[in-house]
């Protein structure tokens, strides 16, 4: 019976954690006995292993094999619910059947909205066009105002520019006809020197 | 460490959208380790290569119904488990035998010494095939496929105290058989 603080078989077979496997260790390097049979059982062990596993003679694919496929029926619907379509179908399912459901239990309607009396519909169609007409006038009489005060701005304006270049031309032509006057004088002071007469 | 590029979870998700092509693949990465599990249970070549079909066949019809992909590995063996011991149960309704081979001294099927044609493996093989079938399943999970108590205890349902015990038992009759084969210098 070994005395070791673990089972060695669960030692040998990697069954144990780190810090129980460090104790085993520590406790069979100073137990002869305990080594003994963990050295017993590793023999064991190899022995075993001598046992190779075998090639598959055959291999065991089946691909090719429509019986191992299932139907395509089968394959179709299992791809629509493994894809991402199944939410789409299932919301589609919510609708219709909210659809169905207030179909078949929507609230009757109130007796006496359904059906008003013709006179009534005579008036309001009056008085809407009554309306109507009234706005229609007060938007036309509003446009007409805007657009004499938008002309008359821009008389204004046109005048104002009219001015404005009048009054430059005034200067240019004093500023021309004082340099004219200048030079005439300079010449005429020329000519009425001694000897300067031409 | 091997990198795959593509992980078994995401073949799985593939595979469940009818994609056969990645299936296939899930299969090559898979068969060979399905196949000698078999091999060792039932030791017989064409039977093991026809259940490992008929194990990829009712995985692929039911991939569905695996919860987690991460535990792809367990719930495949565990549908290996169930078509080699029905495998089994029909051999036994055809022919009538002893329920723990190694009690009457007669061996369980195994493969037979063609199939590891050295000394140290028919040695191996006799061992195991005179374990009962529990036991020598216990075996083969741990040592030849690597696989965790917890994992055991899913593929076996079971649980973890009993997967132990069968292989420990295992052990135990594996380590007094084998034993002479070190003092003949055969390891």
């Amino acid at each position: 019976m070994s005395c070791s603080p673990f089972d060695l078989r669960d030692y040998l077979f990697g069954e144990l954690a780190e810090r129980e496997r460090r104790q085993v260790e520590l406790h069979v390097r100073a137990c002869g006995g305990c080594n003994e049979d963990l050295e017993r059982l590793r023999v064991t062990h190899a022995t075993l292993l001598a046992l190779r596993d075998e090639e598959v003679p055959q291999r065991i694919g089946f691909v090719s094999d429509k019986v191992f496929e299932p139907s395509p029926l089968r394959r179709a619907w299992q791809a629509f619910w493994g894809s991402g379509a199944r939410l789409g179908f299932a919301s589609a399912v919510m609708l219709s059947a909210a659809l169905v459901i207030f179909t078949f239990f929507r609230p009757a309607p109130v007796a006496g909205l359904a059906a008003a009396p013709p006179a009534d519909t005579a008036r309001v169609e009056a008085v809407v066009a009554q309306r109507v007409a009234g706005a229609v006038e007060k938007a036309v009489a509003a446009s007409e105002a805007r657009q004499a005060q938008k002309s008359a701005e821009l008389l204004a304006a046109a005048e104002r520019r009219y001015q404005e270049q009048r009054t430059a031309d005034m200067e240019r032509v004093k500023e021309a006809f004082a340099y004219l006057e200048k030079r005439y004088n300079t010449e005429l002071v020329a000519d009425n020197r001694p000897g300067g007469l031409r | 460490m091997i990198f795959r590029a593509v992980e078994d979870a995401d073949l799985i998700r593939k595979a469940r959208r009818g994609d056969v092509e990645a299936y296939n693949l899930l299969i090559s990465r898979w068969e060979k380790r399905v196949y000698n599990y078999l091999l060792r249970i039932v030791g017989d070549r064409e039977e093991a290569l026809d259940l490992s079909q008929d194990v990829f066949l009712k995985s692929y019809q039911n991939l569905r119904k695996l919860d987690d992909p991460a535990r792809f590995a367990s719930w495949l063996f565990r549908i290996a488990h169930n078509e080699a011991f029905s495998s089994f149960r029909k051999r036994r309704l055809e022919k009538p035998a002893p329920e723990h081979p190694e009690s009457t001294g007669e061996e369980a099927p195994m493969a037979g010494p063609a199939a590891f044609p050295i000394e140290l493996s028919i040695a191996v093989t006799t061992a195991l095939g005179k374990l009962s079938e529990d036991q020598r399943e216990a075996v083969i999970l741990k040592i030849y496929q690597g696989f965790k108590f917890e994992e055991m205890a899913e593929i076996l349902s079971c649980p973890v105290s009993t997967v132990k015990s069968r292989l420990y038992a295992a052990l135990d009759a594996l380590k007094t058989q084998l034993a002479p084969l070190k003092t003949r210098g055969v390891t």
